[in-house]
């Protein structure tokens, strides 16, 4: 056996998983949600996509910009203080606190918020007790807030142990020269680290950006009601009206919004490898 | 001489990949009587934990085995693309011996011959009464279907805040107006539940109750639903929407809201369970709210059909329509009421008919409209009320 068909032969197992399982679906997919029920082409899915949901449409991509931008502002509030903190068992603490929500699965998040953001759930059951808000003030979390609280605790932990593994690998002579000219720590993490590690902040936040996009079950249990995200309508479409058509349509959609992000993601990546 | 490593991991990965395969295949037993649900968790634990070990007592060497396929229409779905799969495929024996469905999976699967007639075959077939058992959402499903229990949905609220439940749509409106925020149910996304509520709504106020329930279809009322809709979404600004069947349950429990549709049996099943206060109680308005029934039903090309109609003739008896779905799971009985009353205690019947008497249930609990119609408010809904 030759070297080059064993290489071949080698990935032909990865190609075919990529071809049966994504591609044909792919092309699938495209093909239904063009397709009439008499097998003409028609664009009436897309349109009927609009016209139904295109508020959600505007909604999805307004919670996950949201949530991916006070992502990206926890994980380099944790992660500078993981790496330029001073309070020895603080930063112990953080450390083996900040990654516990990696472990738990969005449907379970989506399920510990509901009762937890409610209006008599436990954090106003918290703030009133402690004196912090009236009762009669409490209002229920349960709407895109309830959303944006599950995404970023939920995905707040997976940027930061990027970004806290990338700022740990900083030459520590750049802080500390920082530190020494009377720089404060905020001057130090904003103006030496960050600019530093700014690329796997990019590529930590892109990745959340594309799962958060396509979570289901968080806002499903969340706030499955007008307006709501994307996910929620696919399902809908599939699961009320058996409508694959509007579903794929949809879908397709998705993936435009999902492909900004990996667009991003490639640009950055090929500029990195080129670099080195 | 050793062979290349590539080579080596080349072949091992094809030496690997038929076990892989044996690994992911099913084996075949051979007395399994494979029974899929829609519907939710209490479905699959009703047969795993009530029906199937009974069944499995009284036939040895049958395992009864359950797989559940999810709440609302959307698990009959699944069991449709399932059979319809199988179906074209042009299988000889196909793998789901009973499904357990909702009415517009029946109406679908008996249009596209998926079903097998079988209600005649068994005994319990003659103990069916309700229209229901004849007439899915306006399809024929005579003979293909027995009823396995009737569910319906009503209005729970808690009576230390309203003295007097609204006894019509026009009342609930006025009550709602009275007291913003007060209100809760779950939308068209959220459960059946909701989407009951909604039906029940547009049935009220368009003046359509009796064409959407019977028929013909006429593609021209869409503008009279519409209408009724943009009352709905006027309304909307005085509720607050619930995530979910339980989501209702859970506001209405912890006294965020006063007052929302929800199933029959969940109330009473989590009232038992301690999951929801004692004191809340249940109301079905006027002209009613919808219900509906689960189907038992045989694919037409089922593996083990004749031990799925034992099955079936077991499960529809009295004396289990008696002890399992009235007493354990506070389901209406799917067969005629007189049959399962008979086996049972004064008490354990009369709680089912603690806040709606037989005569309101007879009256107020109505069916689902037509097909056509109830994808016509479904989407009325999101583009009136949800725009």
């Amino acid at each position: 056996m030759n070297r080059r068909w064993a290489g071949l032969l080698l990935i032909s197992p990865a190609l075919f998983v990529i071809g049966i399982f994504f591609l044909v679906p792919l092309v699938l997919s495209v093909v239904s949600s063009l397709q009439a029920k008499g097998g003409s082409w028609t664009l009436a899915h897309f349109e009927k996509s609009f016209e139904l949901y295109s508020t959600d449409m505007l909604f999805t991509v307004a919670i996950v910009l949201l949530s991916s931008a006070l992502i990206a502002v926890v994980a380099i509030a944790i992660a500078g203080y993981l790496t330029l903190g001073e309070h020895e068992r603080t930063r112990y603490l953080l450390r083996w606190l900040y990654r516990w929500p990696l472990f738990i699965p969005f449907i379970v998040t989506g399920q510990v918020m509901r009762t937890f953001l409610a209006k008599n759930g436990m954090l106003n059951h918290v703030l009133i007790g402690g004196g912090l808000i009236e009762p009669l003030a409490a209002q229920s979390l349960l709407d895109w807030r309830g959303i944006v609280i599950a995404f970023v605790w939920k995905q707040a932990p997976f940027v930061t142990l990027l970004l806290a593994g990338a700022m740990a690998s900083i030459d520590v002579q750049h802080t500390e020269a920082a530190r020494n000219l009377g720089a404060p720590r905020w001057r130090v993490l904003l103006g030496i680290v960050l600019p530093q590690v700014r690329g796997t902040l990019l590529v930590g936040v892109v990745l959340s950006f594309v799962t958060m996009l396509s979570v289901l079950s968080v806002p499903l249990m969340i706030n499955p009601n007008s307006p709501t995200m994307m996910t929620v309508d696919v399902a809908y479409r599939i699961s009320s009206h058996g409508d694959y058509a509007v579903a794929n349509a949809l879908c397709l959609i998705s993936l435009v919004f999902a492909s900004l992000g990996a667009w991003v993601y490639l640009r950055h990546a090929v500029k990195r490898v080129g670099g080195t | 001489m050793r062979p290349d490593p590539f080579v080596r991991l080349t072949r091992l990965t094809l030496l690997t990949a038929p076990l892989l395969a044996a690994a992911l295949a099913v084996p075949a037993a051979a007395q399994t009587l494979n029974v899929v649900t829609a519907g939710d968790q209490n479905m699959v634990d009703y047969v795993n934990n009530f029906l199937g070990p009974r069944f499995e007592k009284m036939n040895p060497g049958v395992s009864v085995k359950a797989v559940g396929t999810g709440p609302g229409d959307a698990g009959s779905q699944k069991i449709y693309e399932k059979l319809s799969a199988q179906s074209k495929a042009g299988n000889a024996a196909w793998d789901i011996d009973v499904a357990v469905i909702h009415q517009r999976g029946a109406a679908t699967m008996v249009k596209e011959s998926l079903l097998a007639p079988y209600r005649n075959q068994i005994a319990a077939g003659k103990l069916v009464t309700r229209d229901t058992a004849t007439n899915a959402l306006g399809t024929n499903v005579d003979g293909f279907v027995i009823p396995m229990f009737h569910s319906q949905i009503a209005l729970a609220y808690n009576p230390d805040l309203v003295k007097a439940p609204p006894k019509n749509f026009s009342e609930i409106e006025a009550w709602v107006r009275a007291n913003p925020k007060q209100f809760g149910y779950n939308g068209v996304k959220g459960g059946m539940s909701g989407v009951g509520f909604v039906m029940g709504y547009v049935s009220a106020n368009s003046g359509l109750a009796k064409t959407l329930e019977e028929g013909p279809y006429d593609a021209g009322k869409k503008a009279a639903i519409d209408k009724s809709l943009a009352g709905l979404k006027e309304f909307n600004k005085f509720i607050v929407l619930t995530p979910g069947n339980a989501g209702t349950l859970d506001m209405l429990n912890r006294g965020e809201i006063t007052m929302g549709p929800v199933w029959v049996d969940m109330f009473y099943t989590w009232q038992a369970d301690g999951k929801l206060s004692p004191k809340l109680k249940l109301a079905l308005p006027e002209p009613g709210l919808p219900g509906q029934p689960m189907y038992y039903v045989v694919p037409a090309k089922a593996a083990n059909a004749a031990i799925a109609r034992k099955f079936i003739e077991f499960a529809a008896s009295p004396d289990i329509q008696a002890e399992g779905i009235v007493k354990q799971f506070n389901w209406y009985p799917g067969i005629d009421a007189q049959h399962v009353r008979a086996k049972l205690d004064a008490k354990s019947w009369d709680k089912l008919f603690t806040d709606i008497k037989p005569d309101t249930l007879e009256r107020f609990g109505r069916p689902f409209p037509l097909s056509d119609y109830f994808t016509d408010i479904l989407e009325g809904y999101e583009r009136v009320v949800l725009k």
